[in-house]
């Protein structure tokens, strides 16, 4: 195959690629506190034996995270937390510290909030949040203050990477932050609402449909290559006696 | 290819929800029933470039690789506990509970479940059983020749007698509580058994230690709010065509690949 050919085909694994990308988005369109993501394409030059000639392939370099708010949903729950504005909650897995901003806790067996994964929710310090057994009424303020009766109990952590670019996704809506986090200041917590995913549909659905297209596309290019490759052989066959 | 495997998870996905919802909504009406919410997470993430790369034609550091998801997974359905509204029945063994706390039954293997039901029912012995004839711990007997029956906010139950005019106290329900209510395991029937992750049956008297009070002449209806069950099943039904439309679209996109000469 000639050049054309592998240029077409960095495109097509490009493409294939941000298809999954797509898929993954609307997979999880129902998954609260999740961020929808996407690849970015870079050029990838690479010379060839002729002078000053150059040709320009595609690779996928980068992903990159829509830090856009999620859609708030009521649901009334003591425990579910959703947060308006930039900030994680900081929960505590096996593997250490982990950022997610899905909002579902309650407490476990020893009184402390927990997800549905069970790693402990922590507060500004980095500590299990206890919840008293006895309490009746459980508050839990904008600032993150939980109140047990009317009695502050704990101050959950709601926190932002220094650098945002550097989270990385794990499995169960987390993210691993690789820079140091900071106290989110302007983040407000909100009791009884779960952030639902930022996916919005009908942009992925419309890169959906890009995507496809432009597949197509590369498709009718290669075929092209193909048809001329053909032609020029079979004159090149007539042409020798 | 991933893109089909993962759609696929989408509208597993989509599906748990909608049986979450159908079950909810079957519930809508049963006493005590709690409504249930699937919640959902992420799977594992495909390394593709890592971040830090250094990039080969100009040397510099990728601030940001390239992960791609591989799908969604169930990752728990939840119960809301919160207490129902009261409804008026006007029975007098129907008791419902005000706040935090079960009723203990006894199942015929020995064993306690714990419920909020508290349409409770008398056995030709006098005895107080749930609907389905499993008598409530402590037990309570009441005899033939009641009158009436009281059972006030502390769970102690009066019978009025004619031939006497102070009401006798026949014994005294207690509640259960759990520390981790969402751990409790259901077993249909609105019934409920401990396990490791409920955490054990913390006995008390009504109305103290933050447990419920009871309420007679009232029963708990279900949580159920069928407005936002059904704006939930349009959404999880629009979020199960979204992944069918890309399942079509990947589908197409093979073809294409198949057909190259």
């Amino acid at each position: 195959m000639d050049t054309p050919g592998y240029v077409a085909l960095s495109r097509q694994s490009g493409l294939l690629r941000e298809m999954q990308a797509v898929a993954n988005n609307i997979a999880n369109s129902s998954t609260s506190g999740f961020r929808r993501e996407g690849v970015i394409f870079a050029e990838m030059i690479s010379a060839v034996p002729v002078e000053g000639g150059s040709v320009a392939m595609t690779t996928t370099r980068a992903r990159f995270t829509s830090d856009a708010q999620g859609g708030l949903q009521r649901t009334g729950g003591t425990f579910d937390l959703a947060i308006e504005g930039e900030g994680f909650f900081m929960v505590e897995t096996p593997a250490g510290m982990r950022l997610t901003r899905a909002g579902s806790y309650g407490p476990n067996v020893d009184g402390e909030l927990v997800n549905p994964l069970g790693h402990r929710l922590l507060d500004d310090g980095e500590a299990p949040i206890f919840i008293p057994p006895d309490a009746r009424t459980i508050a839990i303020a904008a600032d993150g203050t939980i109140s047990a009766d009317g009695n502050p109990a704990a101050r959950l952590g709601v926190v932002r990477s220094t650098d945002t670019t550097a989270l990385y996704r794990e499995d169960g809506v987390l993210f691993r932050p690789e820079a140091p986090v900071e106290a989110a200041t302007d983040a407000a917590v909100l009791q009884g609402f779960i952030e639902k995913s930022n996916v919005n549909p009908v942009i992925e659905l419309t890169r959906m449909i890009e995507v496809q297209r432009n597949y197509e596309l590369g498709q009718k290019l290669m075929e092209r290559e193909d048809e001329r490759i053909r032609a020029v052989t079979r004159t090149l066959g007539q042409a020798s006696p | 290819m991933r893109v089909l495997n993962i759609a696929a998870t989408g509208m597993e996905a989509q599906q748990t929800r909608v049986e979450v919802i159908s079950n909810n909504l079957a519930n809508m009406s049963t006493t005590a029933y709690n409504a249930r919410r699937a919640d959902f997470a992420d799977l594992h993430y495909q390394q593709v470039t890592r971040a830090g790369t250094i990039n080969a034609s100009d040397g510099t550091v990728l601030p940001a690789g390239v992960q791609l998801g591989l799908g969604v997974r169930a990752s728990a359905v939840s119960m809301k506990v919160e207490q129902g509204s009261l409804q008026a029945t006007g029975g007098n063994l129907d008791v419902a509970l005000e706040g935090r706390g079960y009723l203990e039954i006894q199942l015929p293997s020995g064993l306690s479940a714990y419920t909020r039901d508290g349409a409770l029912k008398r056995t030709g012995d006098g005895l107080i059983v749930t609907a389905d004839g499993y008598p409530v711990i402590p037990e309570i007997t009441i005899p033939d020749e009641t009158r009436e029956l009281t059972i006030n906010a502390n769970g102690e139950v009066y019978a009025y007698f004619d031939d006497q005019v102070e009401a006798q106290l026949l014994g005294q329900f207690t509640l259960v509580a759990f520390s981790n209510e969402k751990g409790l395991e259901a077993v249909g029937s609105n019934n409920y058994l401990e396990t490791a992750a409920s955490g054990q049956p913390l006995v008390g008297e009504p109305g103290t230690d933050g447990l419920g009070t009871f309420r007679q002449g009232y029963l708990e209806a279900s949580s159920v709010d069928p407005v936002r069950e059904i704006t939930e099943l349009i959404e999880a039904q629009r979020g199960y065509e979204l992944n069918s439309k890309v399942i079509t679209a990947a589908d197409q996109m093979l073809g294409a690949t198949t057909q190259i000469r």
